[in-house]
Formats: structure tokens, sequence, C-alpha cells
């Protein structure tokens, strides 16, 4: 057992409406104890940075200016250091869409969240757990049946103090309902954030989906973004990755309905030194499902890149069709990438394909565009932006996309190839 | 323009180049002969700065400066160019946008405006019809799935465009016919002013009969051991490397 999770144990004690939630992932976290260290979920993701740590949430934070997404007109709801500093009640919601604190008194809200609350992610997550257990800031979103909500929700997590965040999002979007939920994490100071999201997207419903694990430095994250889909329900989801010292997503898709499509794109650039962890996993219970799964990533000096998908594809799943893709490009022979696919298939009558490759810079290219005068940070973005384009020009909300292009290209121009 | 003295210069520890002197003057045309293995192509390597080429000794000087202290996109800034041999193929990379990333890295060091996308789409437009080749070529991968001799002519293409003061052309008379080597050296010969120099490295002399060069070098065992005028490159044409010795004979062979 490590000293942070025995911190951890102990402080969770709240007494709220989602008690017995805590309870159970308590006595689960109790019951499994710290990860061992071949243990397949963290074999190449060590978790020494927390294993010592000390177990300690903020009381209070104080609010911090957020960057804005240039031309992104969104409803923005921050946590800083795990504090909810945005006034839920003050803000102009579009009709059909509301959003509460998960500390609410109104018990329709409340049983709302708890048919959400620890039900759509699944429980093998450990840190999915603490969260379950300590999280006392949230927020829940609630898009009414057929409701068509324009206006993205940008949920933000910043860190700047040495402790842990544990937050939480839960959101519903009912019958025919769309909308669009962006959550974006950053930060590079000594620090914990444990940000998990759970949708659960009702028939017919569309969700637009973003997520920006962009802490990086110090700054550990352990966060994780989970999925029900019900009949027809469509969800588009683009997942940007930066690494840190430990950073680790997990992402669930749950078909569990009939005709549902995913589709999910994830880039992560990783800078000298960074680790990041991409752990996704698709089940299809029902038949007919499609699910389109595309990671691209770039791996700098000395940088690690973990990548695990799996899909899973049950007995009654049957006309399937499932795709999984992973690239890499290695900048550095000492840059490490850790890939798995995996394809569990029960049902007979399916199309299924995946596949994983990973590169090195082409030096003879580069020499060549050199020769012309090309500077080398610029051919290196020539020759090797390309397929990370790709995803990025797939990306639906403009604004976004166009924030998102040139910090993107920026990160990767900065990085050294050794 | 171009002062060599005295240059050494190895690959993966071996020495190829061997003490190699070679003064280029404004508006020459330097052609370089040799047999196989001589270091025609690593005189064009070394000179463009391409890594694993390293140079123990020696100088080289381009318009004043130190050539062997500048990073290889510095030294094309200058205006070195090289025409490779084997053009690399870059699939994901249009053509286009390689040519205008490259022409505008060199106004911007001669302190231009960048073309915009319209302008430089009129020039390479022109270009391309001069090399002969279809104006598709402009849209699709940097060489992916050129022949060998659209290969060369794009070589040339870029050129043109790119207004280099001192053209280094590694063999690009190779491997084409005689319809594309007259298009090959009627690109070169357009581009010939008075002030720009050129290396026309070549195997046979063929190509100098298109090309006139000032002067005739054969280049054997990493040095100069020959020069002369152009007709010099008839006497190799006649009578082979056999004047060199006997290993370049069976070299050869």
């Amino acid at each position: 057992m490590s000293q942070w999770l025995e911190q951890v144990i102990d402080a969770a004690q709240i007494s709220d409406y989602l008690a017995p939630v805590r309870q159970q992932a308590l006595e689960k976290l109790k019951a499994d104890g710290w990860p061992a260290r071949r243990n397949e979920s963290w074999r190449f993701t060590p978790l020494t940075p927390v294993e010592k740590r000390e177990a300690k949430q903020a009381v209070q934070a104080d609010s911090l200016p957020v960057p804005a997404i240039d031309n992104l007109n969104a409803i923005d709801l921050v946590f800083v250091d795990g504090v909810l500093v945005t006034q839920v009640n003050t803000l102009d919601v579009p009709a059909g869409m509301s959003i509460t604190s998960l500390n609410n008194d109104d018990a329709a809200t409340q049983q709302a969240i708890s048919s959400v609350y620890g039900q759509v992610k699944p429980t093998r997550h450990m840190f999915g757990l603490v969260n379950d257990a300590l999280c006392q800031h949230g927020i829940f979103i609630n898009v009414e049946a057929g409701a068509k909500v324009d206006t993205p929700v940008r949920i933000v997590n910043m860190s700047s103090q040495n402790v842990d965040a544990h937050t939480r999002v839960v959101v519903k979007v009912a019958e025919g309902a769309s909308a669009t939920v962006i959550e974006q994490g950053f930060g590079d100071t000594e620090s914990l954030t444990t940000a998990f999201a759970e949708y659960d997207l009702a028939d017919d419903a569309h969700l637009e989906h973003y997520r920006f694990a962009m802490f990086t430095g110090k700054a550990k994250q352990l966060g994780g973004s989970h999925f029900k889909l019900h009949n027809r329900t469509t969800l588009n989801s683009t997942m940007v990755g930066y690494g840190s010292e430990l950073s680790r997503l997990d992402v669930d898709i749950h078909h569990a309905g009939e005709f549902a499509d995913a589709k999910m794109n994830a880039i992560y650039l990783l800078a000298e030194g960074e680790l990041f962890d991409l752990h996704s996993t698709i089940e299809h219970a029902m038949p007919n499902g499609t699910t389109e799964e595309n990671a691209r990533g770039i791996v700098g000096d000395k940088a690690r890149a973990v990548f695990n998908g799996r899909i899973h594809i049950h007995r009654d799943a049957q006309k399937t069709l499932a795709e999984l893709n992973n690239r890499n490009l290695l900048l550095s022979r000492r840059g490490v990438i850790n890939t798995k696919p995996e394809l569990e298939i029960y049902a007979d009558d399916v199309k299924c394909a995946h596949g994983a490759t990973v590169a090195e810079i082409e030096e003879e290219s580069l020499y060549y565009m050199l020769t012309r005068g090309i500077s080398r940070s610029k051919a290196l973005v020539m020759l090797n932006f390309g397929f990370i384009q790709e995803l990025i020009n797939d990306v639906p909300n403009t604004a976004v996309r166009e924030w998102l292009a040139p910090i993107l290209s920026e990160r990767f121009a900065q990085m050294e190839v050794k | 323009m171009l002062s060599i003295k005295n240059l050494h210069a190895s690959v993966e520890e071996k020495n190829i180049i061997k003490g190699l002197n070679l003064d280029v003057k404004p508006g020459e045309v330097h052609a370089i002969m040799g047999p196989n293995g001589a270091g025609k192509s690593t005189l064009g390597y070394v000179l463009s700065g391409r890594d694993g080429y390293e140079v123990s000794e020696g100088e080289a000087t381009f318009n004043g400066k130190d050539l062997l202290e500048l990073e290889v996109e510095e030294r094309a800034r200058e205006g070195l160019f090289l025409a490779f041999q084997y053009p690399v193929e870059i699939p994901g990379v249009s053509n286009m946008e390689f040519m205008k990333e490259s022409v505008n890295a060199m106004r911007e060091q001669r302190g231009e405006e960048p073309l915009t996308a319209a302008e430089f789409l009129k020039k390479a437009k022109e270009a391309c019809k001069q090399v002969q080749l279809p104006l598709d070529f402009l849209k699709r991968g940097v060489n992916e799935g050129f022949s060998g001799g659209e290969k060369k002519r794009n070589e040339i293409m870029q050129m043109i465009l790119l207004e280099p003061k001192l053209c280094i052309l590694d063999e690009s008379d190779s491997g084409l016919d005689v319809d594309a080597l007259q298009v090959v050296a009627d690109g070169v010969n357009s581009q010939r002013d008075g002030e720009r120099s050129f290396i026309v490295v070549t195997h046979y002399q063929r190509l100098l009969d298109y090309i006139k060069p000032d002067f005739v070098h054969i280049l054997a065992d990493g040095k100069i051991v020959k020069s002369g005028d152009a007709s010099l490159a008839l006497e190799v044409e006649k009578s082979g490397y056999a004047f060199l010795g006997k290993a370049y004979e069976e070299a050869e062979a």
C-alpha cells in the first residue's frame, strides 16, 4: 500500500447523497490496494510520483484568469486546485440546458446525478474510484429531450499549488438532444489532478466532445472521459494529450444501444522527458454499432507514450463496424512508445480492423528540404506534422480547430530531434 | 565565388576527398569528370553540408564566407544549389508547397516580401513549362512517382525558381534520353547570365556537348588530377580514364 492511498482512504468520509457510491469505491480501493509493479494497467506507467505523495486537498482557491479560445463563445466553468470557482447559479445558460453544482439540495437533481455518477465509468480505474470517494467539487450538465444546444460548455481544470484536485463532470443528454462539451486541463506546477467525466447519452442524442489534457511539467494528471451510448447516439470526440511527469487518460465508450456511432480522434505531442498514457476501451454490447478511433502521436527525446486501445465486441453485437488505428513518430532513439491495440471479438458477423505503426524522422527527406533553404523546424513540420494536421482538420468546431492548429504546430516545432 | 583549398573529407571514417583544390569565379562553368568512386557525389554533399560528411582538413569559402561553418539551409540561402543525382521522394508534401516554402526562404534572406500563393503559382507555372513538365506535377507529392527524367527536370525547375549563385549539378544527365537531356541542358543554359556559376559533375562527356564548360577537371581518388579546357572531356570520351593508371581501368570495367 502506498502512503498516498492510505491517506486517501483515511480522508474519505463524505456523507452526502452520493455516499453509497463513495462507500463502494472506498471498499474496492481497500480491497485492491496499490497496483503491483506488474499490474497490466500500469505496466509502462510507473506510479512512483504518486506513491509517497501526501494526500491533501485545497480548502479554497482563488479564481485565476483562464486563457480564452479565440472566437469561441462558450460557457466557462473553472476549477482551480479542485475547487469550483465559477458561480454556477449566475451563468447564462441556453434554453433546454441546465448546469448545477454536484452540491445541491434538489432531490430530483440529486437523483439524476446519482443515475450517472459512478454508473458510466467502469470501476476498474483506480483513480476513478479515488475520485468517486473524494470528489467534492463537480458539475452536472443536463440537456433536455430535443434541445439542440449550440453553445459549447467548457470545463477548465487548473492547478496552481501542490495539492490533490478531484473534480467531476456529470452529463446527461436526453433523447434527440445535442451538446458540445470541452474538458480542458492545464498547469505545470507540482500537483495532482484526477478529473473524471461521465456522459450518459440517450437515444438519438449527439455529443461533440473535446478533452485537452494539457498538464505538463510536475503536474500529474490521472483522468478519464467515459461515455454510455444508446440507440442511434452519435459521439464525436477529439482528445489532445501533452505529457508530464505522469499523465494518464482513460476513455471508455460503451455501446449500450443499437446503431450508435462513435468517432474518436486522439493526438499526443510529447516534449522532452514527458510521459503520456492513453488507455481506451470500446465496448460493443449491442448490434449495428460503429466505432472509428484514430490515435496519433509524436514523441520527443526521452519521452514516453503509452497507448492501449481495446475494442471488445460482445456475442450479440453483430454487424459492428470498428476500426482502431495508432500511428506514432519518434523524434529520438531515446524516446519510447508502447502501443497495444487489442481486438476481442465474440460475434461472427462484424468488420474490424486495427493497426499500429511507429516511424522515425526521414533524414534524407529532411536533408533534401534543408538544401532548398527551408529551415529545420519548418521542414520538420512539413515532413512530419501532416498526419497530426489531418486530425486537426477533422475537428468539427471551427474556433477550436483554428485555436488548436497553431499551438500544436508550435509545440511540435519546439520539440528537438536528437 | 567558391574557393576550395586542400579539402579532406570522410564518410563513416572512410577518407573520400583527399586534398581537393578548386576555384570557381562568377559566370564560370566547371565540369568535374572522373571514374566511379572518385568522390564526385561526395564533393556535392560535403559542400552542401550533409550530415555524416566530415571535413577533417582544408577550407571552402563561398562569397567570402566560411562555407563549412554554415548549416545546410544557410548554405542554400547564401545561394548554393545542389541538383541531386537521386532526388528524394517526399509523399505528403506537395511539390508546390515545397517550392513555395524554399523560394520564400530565399526571398526572406534577400530581405524581400514572401510571394503570395497566386504570385508563386504564376512563376511556378512558367518554370514548369520551361522544363516541359505537366502542370499537375506541381500538385503531386515532391518527386512522388516521378520517372528518373521527371525528377531531374524537377531539380532544374527548382534551380530556375531559386535563382542560386552557384549550382552544383550532380550527374543531372544520368538516366536521361537525348530529348530529356536537351531539356535539362536548355534549362541550365537559360540560367547562364555571366554571374551565375556552375559545377557540372558528370561521368560522361555527352552532357558537355550541350552545356559548354569553361574548365574540365578530372577527379580521381579524392583529388583533381588533371585540369584543362573542354577538349579534355573529349579526350576522356575517346580513351577513357586509362591515363589515370591501371586501378581506374578496372573500376571502369
